[in-house]
Formats: structure tokens, C-alpha cells, sequence
């Protein structure tokens, strides 16, 4: 018995919404961060998905963009985030906004 | 047989011929990433970029003055072929330019904006290694970045499928990420890359779910076929309507309209000025374009939902970034939300979905790229005079200290507003003429009201240069380089501003051939 994909992508949303939140919400901008990460993690989810649903591979192919382009943002902002350390010692958003409106 | 001979007589060779202009750059980049490894001559690494740039800038110069002769002038199919240069022409930019397997495509759209994206970034690159000497952050790092980011951009406006256009961008904005984020240890650079890393982060898994949910209801990642299958099925369900919001979000959030501007202003303030000026007008300018594809080769029988979403985006942009702008007290963030006020000019004309209002973006955002590239270029000139701000207390009394600095600051300043024997001007009309002309009313109202409410920053910039006396105590000095290159940029701004036929005929052209290949 295979589960239908149309819960995958109920999944792949609710992890979307909680990333979006995440973003938002979190105080810590590593926690901002991890959180980017989970949305493109629940996109992935949606187009292994979808290849259930068409019977395709094209899907599968993009997903490995997504994985490369999110090590990629992953590294620099770890290394944005280690600077912003180094300079103010603390990783609080709240505390860190310098530039205003 | 081996394996890749296999594979090649399969699929056939890509057509690299028309790939000439991105290898040099490609080269370029990892030449300079090399050179600047064992050279200590900083000179050599600014000017070999400059070089790189300006062979592939001449040749996509030459082939469009071809492409442009062959489609324009009566010349017969006969004549063409009889001449190597015309038939050269024929073979790759007219038939088979699409190469890559259908993931990357030549046409007039694409060589025209990568003509003057590649102007663009030659005028940052002159003006990036004084800048980073005066203020002690030279770092080799600007010139590659600056390369691999406009080869990102390069792959995003002639991409004709989702993967192109995905990768494209991300290679686009990370390269732009960490330029922002190289200045000394200065912290606001860091906080502004921050932010415009995590807001740019989620605005790539909002595209990357709108791609998602686009490829799980029509099975394909190319432009045409999406069109294709929408016209074919003829029915609206939720899958789309999400994947088509979510599209437009993202790309809003990429070109920094309103409501989802939040980190240019920042970005902008804390990137190194030079930097600055790269993110807010080649970048910019290889988003409006991508936009004006994606909507227009994927979704034409949707012209109704992204017109409106657009003129939304537009009206708010420019209400907001106008408002917001006449209260800064730094130019340079009052420039970034000029930024944003532009991005609804631009955008305005996709309100209007059609050849007139597709030509006006293209002008638009052609045109703002020598104004907003010299407004930027010049605040980095001055920036790096001792004990400058860039604050508008700084800048009363410039006209007396340095009159051919204030003289150029002018006519941006006039450009950005819109005046007459200024290229802005006729950006403005163009979009305007096109709102008119497809009865969009209101917004029109709103593009007229809203300039003219930013004659209020503009011209104080304007009125403390000339009505006051200096109140800046150091030294003004731009290098005779730095006054020659902006000097060119505002002799184009006024040349265009008198006579801007050519640059229209070179949109309107392709605007018609976008249009005309939507059908195909």
C-alpha cells in the first residue's frame, strides 16, 4: 500500500508555513537561518511529490539544484553569521538592528 | 562508440557559437579569481576585468547591429546567405538559438539586455578599486564576485525554462551576498548582508515552491510549454492560481517592491557604495527583464491576474518609496528608496500587458541604468572624501567647492525626476503612454502624483548643492578618471534625453519579437 501524494504535499506545505513563521518569529539568526533552510527542505519534498503524481524524473533533477543552491546559501550565511558574532558578540535580532527606517 | 560519443550522437551538439560572450566572461572570472592570487598589481586585476568585459560587450555589440540589419533593412534571405557575416548571423541568432537542450536561449531580448548590463558593470568596476583603496577595504574578491554575479544574471535573462532562470538568479543573489558583506569589519555591512540573505533566502523557496507547484499542475519547466498547457486544459484551479501568486511574490520580494522592500534599504546603506550601485541597477535590471519574460512567455492567457498583481505591486512601490524617501536624512538611503519608488515605475508597465507597455519596461529599465548607476557611482566618489556622510548636510555649498561634481549630481538627480532634456523624461512618458493607452487610469494618476512628490527629495539634494553656503569643512576631491567616467554616463542621460529613438526602435523591436514568439 502506497501512501497517495497528495499527503507529501500537505507535509511540504505545513513545512513551508512553519520555515515562513520561523523566519518571522525566531529571535536567535541562527534559528532565522535553519529556518530558510527547512522551506527549501519542504520544497524538495514538493517536487518528489509531484514526480510520484506524473510519473517523471524532471522533478528528482531539480531537486539537486535546491540541494547545491542551499549548501551554498547555507555557507554564507553561516560565515555572515560568525562575522556578526565576532563583531558584537551576541546572536539576538533584537539587539543587533542598527539600520532603522 | 564510447559512452559520451554516444551520448553526443544522441542528442546532438548545443550550439556554442552563440555561447561566445558568456565563455569570455566565464574565462575572465576565473582568470582574474587566478591573477589575483599571485599579482600584488592592483591596477593589472581592475584593468584585465575591464578588458574581459569590453571583448565580450563589443561582440554582443556587433551581433546585435546584425541582427537589427537583417530584421529592420529589405535585405533578401539571398543576399544574406552570400555574405559570411550575414549568414553567420542567420545560422545562430536567427535558428538554432536555443542551445543547451532547450535551457538557454540567444535572442534579440537577451543580447540587448546583456549589452547593457555588461555597460553597466564596467562603470562599477572603474570606480570599485578607488573607492576600496581610499576607504581601506580593497579585497581582490569585488572584481571576480562582480563577474560570476553578472554571468548569473547573463544565464537568467536568457533563460527559457524554470532551472535556467532558478539557477541563474541564486548564482546572481549569493555572489551578491557576500559583495554586500566585504566591508572592513564594518558591522552595519554585515547586518545589511544579513538580512538581505535571509529575506532573499525565503524569496528562493517561495520561487523554488511556485516552480514546484507550477511543474506539479503542467509537467514541464519551459516557459512556452507551461503556455501551451494552460491554453490547452483552459481551467483554473488552485494549483495554479498558488504557483502564479507565489511566482509573482518572489519576484517582487527579488526587485524590491512594496510590501516586500524591507531589506534594500538596508542592504543598500550598508554595502560598500560601489556595491551599491551594482545591486541597485544591474541587478535590478536583470530582474525586470526575467519578470517581463517569465509573465509573458508563461502565462500570456493570464494577462488579466498578473497585470492587476503587478499594477498592485507598482501603485504601493511608488507610493511608499516615495513617501518614505522625503524624510531620509542620508542620500544614500534616500537613493535606495528612490530604488524602490523606480521599481514601481518600471513595473507600472505591465499593468498595461501590451507591445507598448512591454517596450516601456524595457526603456525604463535600460535608461535607469545610466542614471541610477551615475547617482550611485558619484555618492562612491564623494564618499571617499574624508569626514564625508553622504548626509544632505553635506552636500550644501558643493556647487562652491567642486562645481563639476555638482554639476553631474544635477543631472541625475533631474534624470531620476524626470525632466525634461533628461532621459528620464521620456522612461516616464513611455510608461505613462502605455498606461493611457490600455485605460489604466488610476495608476497613470498615481505615476504622475508620485513624481512629482519626489521632486521634493530630489530637488533639496539640488537646492543645498547650490543655495547655501559650504558647511562640509574637508576637501572635496574626485579623481580626474572618476569625473571622466560619470561625465560619460551624464552625457548619455542627456544625449538620450534629446534623442532617444534609437534606444525605443531597440525596444520596441524587441518587445514586438517577444510578442511575436509567444505564439510559436
Amino acid at each position: 500500500m502506497s501512501i497517495p501524494y497528495e499527503y507529501y504535499i500537505a507535509l511540504s506545505g505545513l513545512l513551508m508555513v512553519l520555515g515562513l513563521i520561523g523566519v518571522t518569529v525566531r529571535k536567535n539568526i541562527i534559528a532565522v537561518l535553519i529556518s530558510t533552510e527547512l522551506m527549501l527542505n519542504a520544497v524538495n519534498i514538493a517536487f518528489v511529490a509531484y514526480d510520484m503524481k506524473l510519473n517523471d524524473v524532471a522533478g528528482q533533477v531539480f531537486v539537486f539544484f535546491i540541494l547545491t543552491i542551499a549548501a551554498a546559501e547555507a555557507a554564507v550565511g553561516l560565515g555572515l553569521v560568525m562575522a556578526i558574532y565576532r563583531l558584537r558578540k551576541d546572536v539576538d535580532v533584537e539587539k543587533l538592528s542598527e539600520l532603522k527606517l | 562508440m564510447s559512452v559520451i560519443e554516444q551520448l553526443v550522437s544522441g542528442l546532438g551538439l548545443p550550439n556554442f557559437n552563440v555561447l561566445i560572450p558568456e565563455i569570455i566572461l566565464l574565462l575572465t572570472a576565473f582568470a582574474v579569481f587566478i591573477l589575483e592570487m599571485f599579482s600584488k598589481n592592483r591596477r593589472v586585476i581592475s584593468a584585465f576585468s575591464i578588458t574581459g568585459l569590453l571583448i565580450s560587450g563589443i561582440y554582443i555589440l556587433v551581433i546585435i547591429l546584425g541582427i537589427l540589419k537583417l530584421i529592420l533593412s529589405p535585405i533578401t534571405l539571398r543576399e544574406a546567405s552570400a555574405n559570411p557575416f550575414y549568414s553567420y548571423i542567420l545560422n545562430n541568432y536567427l535558428e538554432n538559438f536555443v542551445t543547451l537542450y532547450g535551457l538557454y536561449v540567444v535572442d534579440l531580448f537577451s543580447l540587448v539586455f546583456k549589452l547593457f548590463l555588461i555597460i553597466g558593470t564596467i562603470f562599477v568596476l572603474i570606480h570599485i578599486r578607488p573607492y576600496a583603496e581610499a576607504k581601506g577595504s580593497y579585497y581582490g574578491e569585488y572584481y571576480y564576485l562582480i563577474l560570476f554575479s553578472l554571468f548569473g544574471m547573463f544565464i537568467m535573462v536568457s533563460s527559457p525554462n524554470l532551472i535556467s532562470f532558478y539557477v541563474g538568479l541564486e548564482l546572481m543573489s549569493i555572489s551578491l551576498y557576500v559583495l554586500i558583506g566585504l566591508y572592513r569589519k564594518d558591522y552595519r555591512s554585515k547586518e545589511g548582508a544579513y538580512k538581505y540573505l535571509i529575506i532573499g533566502g525565503t524569496g528562493t523557496a517561495i520561487v523554488s515552491y511556485a516552480i514546484a507547484l507550477l511543474y506539479g499542475r503542467t509537467g514541464t519547466f519551459d516557459f512556452r510549454e507551461i503556455a501551451q498547457t494552460l491554453i490547452a486544459s483552459n481551467t483554473v484551479d488552485v494549483g495554479l492560481i498558488g504557483g502564479l501568486i507565489l511566482l509573482l511574490v518572489g519576484l517582487a520580494l527579488k526587485a524590491s517592491a512594496v510590501p516586500f522592500h524591507q531589506w534594500a534599504p538596508d542592504a543598500y546603506e550598508g554595502a560598500p557604495t560601489p556595491v551599491t550601485a551594482f545591486l541597485a541597477v544591474p541587478s535590478k535590471i536583470a530582474t525586470y527583464a526575467i519578470i517581463l519574460r517569465v509573465v509573458v512567455e508563461a502565462f500570456p492567457s493570464l494577462t488579466e491576474s498578473w497585470g492587476f498583481a503587478w499594477a498592485l505591486f507598482a501603485a504601493a512601490s511608488m507610493i511608499f518609496g516615495n513617501l518614505v524617501a522625503l524624510r531620509q536624512k542620508s542620500v544614500k538611503r534616500m537613493l535606495a528608496y528612490s530604488s524602490i519608488a523606480h521599481t514601481g515605475y518600471i513595473t507600472a508597465a505591465l499593468a498595461a500587458p501590451t507591445g507598448m507597455g512591454f517596450a516601456a519596461l524595457a526603456f525604463y529599465s535600460i535608461v535607469y541604468l545610466f542614471m541610477g548607476a551615475g547617482a550611485f557611482l558619484l555618492l562612491a566618489s564623494l564618499e571617499k572624501n574624508e569626514g564625508w556622510n553622504n548626509t544632505l548636510e553635506d552636500f550644501k555649498g558643493l556647487a562652491k567647492k567642486d562645481p563639476v561634481s555638482a554639476l553631474l549630481m544635477l543631472i541625475f538627480m533631474f534624470s531620476l525626476l524626470g525632466i525634461p532634456p533628461t532621459v528620464g523624461f521620456f522612461g516616464k512618458l513611455g510608461v505613462f503612454l502605455a498606461l493611457i493607452g490600455y485605460n489604466v487610469w488610476w495608476l497613470a494618476v498615481i505615476l504622475v502624483v508620485t513624481s512629482i512628490i519626489s521632486a521634493g527629495y530630489y530637488l533639496r539634494v539640488v537646492a543645498n548643492m547650490y543655495m547655501y553656503e559650504p558647511s562640509f569643512k574637508g576637501k572635496i576631491n574626485v579623481s580626474l578618471v572618476e569625473k571622466l567616467s560619470l561625465g560619460v554616463l551624464a552625457v548619455i542621460v542627456l544625449i538620450l534625453g534629446i534623442y532617444p529613438t534609437q534606444i525605443w526602435t531597440l525596444t520596441t523591436t524587441i518587445s514586438s519579437l517577444l510578442m511575436a514568439g509567444v505564439g510559436r
